[in-house]
C-alpha cells in the first residue's frame, strides 16, 4: 500500500537575545518604534549571538519538536535543513545536525539553499521522499541568521528580518488522501541581484574591497558582503507572482478561494502582507500575520505561523490551507495543506 | 484621484487636503523613503491596477510627477 505524507507535528525556536524597535529608532532618526511597529507589523526581533549558527538554532528547534513527544530521533530517516547561513563552506550542516541530534547513520540528510521560499519546497521533496517510499519520517528543518549579514545601519532590513529555526515533522500516513499537495512552484533567476549578498562566494570572494561600506540614497549603509535588498523590486515581484500562484493552485486542486481555512502567507512584513490580501480578496481573519515578536525569519516563518495558530486554537479542527513562500532567488512555491 | 490621494497621505503621513500636483515631498519634509515607495507600489497597483518602477519613483518631486508615471503605464496597459 502506498503511504502518503503529512505533517506530524511542528516546533519552532527562537535565539534569547532581542532587537527591539526602541534600539532600532534610536539608530535610525526619521523613524520612531511606533512607525516601525506601524508599517513592518513587527515589534522585535531575536538575533542569533555571535558564534550561534544557523545550525545551532535548528538543533535546539529539532529537540523542542522531539521533546513534544510526537516523534524522537530514532524515528527520523531523513534530515533537510532549508538554509542560507550554514555551518560551513563544506561539510552540509545537515549531515553535521544528524550526528548532534542522535538521527541514525541509516538516515539521509542534506542541506537546501532557498530562502522565504524554501518551507513549501522542504515540504515538496519529504512529500517525495515519504510517497514514493524512500522515507518514512522526514525532520525538515529550516533556519536561517540573515542578521549575520545585514550592516547595523541599515535600516531597509534590519527592521524587518529576524533569526529564528523550525523543526517540521513529515511522516507516512495510511490516509489514502494525501494531505500535502498539489504544489506549483516558479523561478526567476533575473531578478536575483534584487536580494543578495553580492560578496562571499565565490564570483566575489571577500577581500578588503569587499568590505568597503558605501551610504546608499535613503542613508543606509552596506558593503558588497552585507544583505541588499531593493524593496521596490521585491514588492512588484510579489504582487505580481503571488496571485497567479493562489489562482494556479486552486485549479490544480480544482478547489475555490471559499473552501480554504487560510491562506498563510510567508510573514515578510505587514505592509506587504495587506497590499497582498487586498489584491488576493481575502478577508483579514483568514490571511494571518503572525510576525509581531520574530520579524521575518525567512524559511521558518510559515511554520513559525503555523505553530502560532496552533497555540490560538485555530487548528484544533481539521484545516485546509494554502502555504505560499516567495523570495530571494527570485523563488516562489505555493501548496495546499490539510492539517 | 481620491483612493490614490487618500492612501498617499497615509504614506507621507500628511493630511490628505495638503496633498495636490505640485506638493512637493522636500518642500513638506515629507520621508520619500524606500518604505514610501515600496507603499506607493503597492497603492498604485491596488488603486489603477498599474506597476510602477521603483527607479522612476524614487526620482519623483511632487506628487505630479508620481501622476505622470500612471498616465504613462495606463496608457501602455490601454
Amino acid at each position: 500500500m502506498v503511504a502518503t505524507a503529512k505533517i506530524a507535528d511542528i516546533a519552532g525556536h527562537l535565539p534569547s537575545q532581542i532587537l527591539s524597535n526602541e534600539e532600532l529608532a534610536a539608530l535610525y532618526p526619521a523613524w520612531s518604534a511606533e512607525k516601525i511597529l506601524d508599517k513592518t507589523g513587527i515589534r522585535q526581533r531575536h538575533i542569533a549571538a555571535p558564534g550561534e549558527t544557523a545550525g545551532d538554532l535548528a538543533m535546539c528547534a529539532a529537540r523542542k519538536l522531539f521533546a513534544r513527544g510526537v516523534i524522537g530521533p530514532e524515528d527520523v530517516d531523513f534530515v533537510i535543513l532549508c538554509t542560507q547561513a550554514p555551518d560551513y563552506i563544506l561539510p552540509t550542516t545537515a549531515c553535521v545536525l544528524q550526528h548532534r541530534l542522535g538521527i541514525r547513520t541509516s538516515a539521509g540528510a542534506l542541506d537546501v539553499n532557498l530562502g522565504c521560499s524554501g518551507f513549501v519546497y522542504g515540504l515538496s521533496l519529504a512529500k517525495g521522499l515519504v510517497e514514493t517510499g524512500a522515507a518514512r519520517c522526514v525532520l525538515l528543518l529550516t533556519a536561517d541568521t540573515y542578521s549575520k549579514y545585514i550592516h547595523p545601519l541599515d535600516k531597509s532590513v534590519r527592521t524587518l528580518f529576524g533569526d529564528g529555526a523550525a523543526a517540521t515533522a513529515i511522516v507516512a500516513s495510511d490516509d489514502p488522501a494525501p494531505a500535502i499537495g498539489p504544489f506549483v512552484f516558479g523561478t526567476d533567476g533575473s531578478g536575483a541581484q534584487h536580494l543578495i549578498v553580492p560578496a562571499g562566494g565565490f564570483r566575489q570572494p571577500r577581500d578588503a574591497s569587499s568590505a568597503v561600506e558605501t551610504p546608499d540614497d535613503s542613508g543606509n549603509m552596506r558593503a558588497p558582503e552585507h544583505l541588499y535588498m531593493n524593496g521596490a523590486e521585491v514588492m512588484a515581484f510579489t504582487l505580481r507572482e503571488v496571485p497567479r500562484t493562489m489562482k494556479a493552485l486552486l485549479e490544480k486542486a480544482n478547489a475555490t478561494a471559499e473552501s480554504i481555512d487560510f491562506f498563510v502567507l510567508h510573514q515578510a512584513n505587514r505592509f506587504m502582507l495587506e497590499a497582498l490580501r487586498k489584491k488576493l480578496h481575502v478577508p483579514a481573519d483568514r490571511l494571518p500575520i503572525c510576525m509581531e515578536d520574530a520579524g521575518n525569519t525567512v524559511s521558518s516563518t510559515i511554520p513559525l505561523a503555523l505553530e502560532s495558530m496552533r497555540q490560538d486554537g485555530l487548528l484544533a479542527s481539521p484545516k485546509r490551507l494554502m502555504l505560499i513562500g516567495f523570495g530571494v532567488g527570485l523563488s516562489w512555491a505555493g501548496c495546499i495543506l490539510s492539517i | 484621484m481620491n483612493t490614490f490621494y487618500e492612501g498617499l497621505a497615509e504614506i507621507l503621513e500628511v493630511d490628505a487636503s495638503e496633498l495636490a500636483p505640485n506638493f512637493s515631498f522636500a518642500d513638506a519634509n515629507a520621508d520619500w523613503d524606500s518604505l514610501a515607495i515600496v507603499s506607493t507600489i503597492a497603492l498604485v497597483d491596488d488603486t489603477y491596477n498599474v506597476m510602477l518602477d521603483g527607479k522612476s519613483l524614487a526620482a519623483c518631486e511632487k506628487v505630479a510627477d508620481i501622476e505622470a508615471l500612471i498616465d504613462a503605464a495606463r496608457s501602455r496597459n490601454a
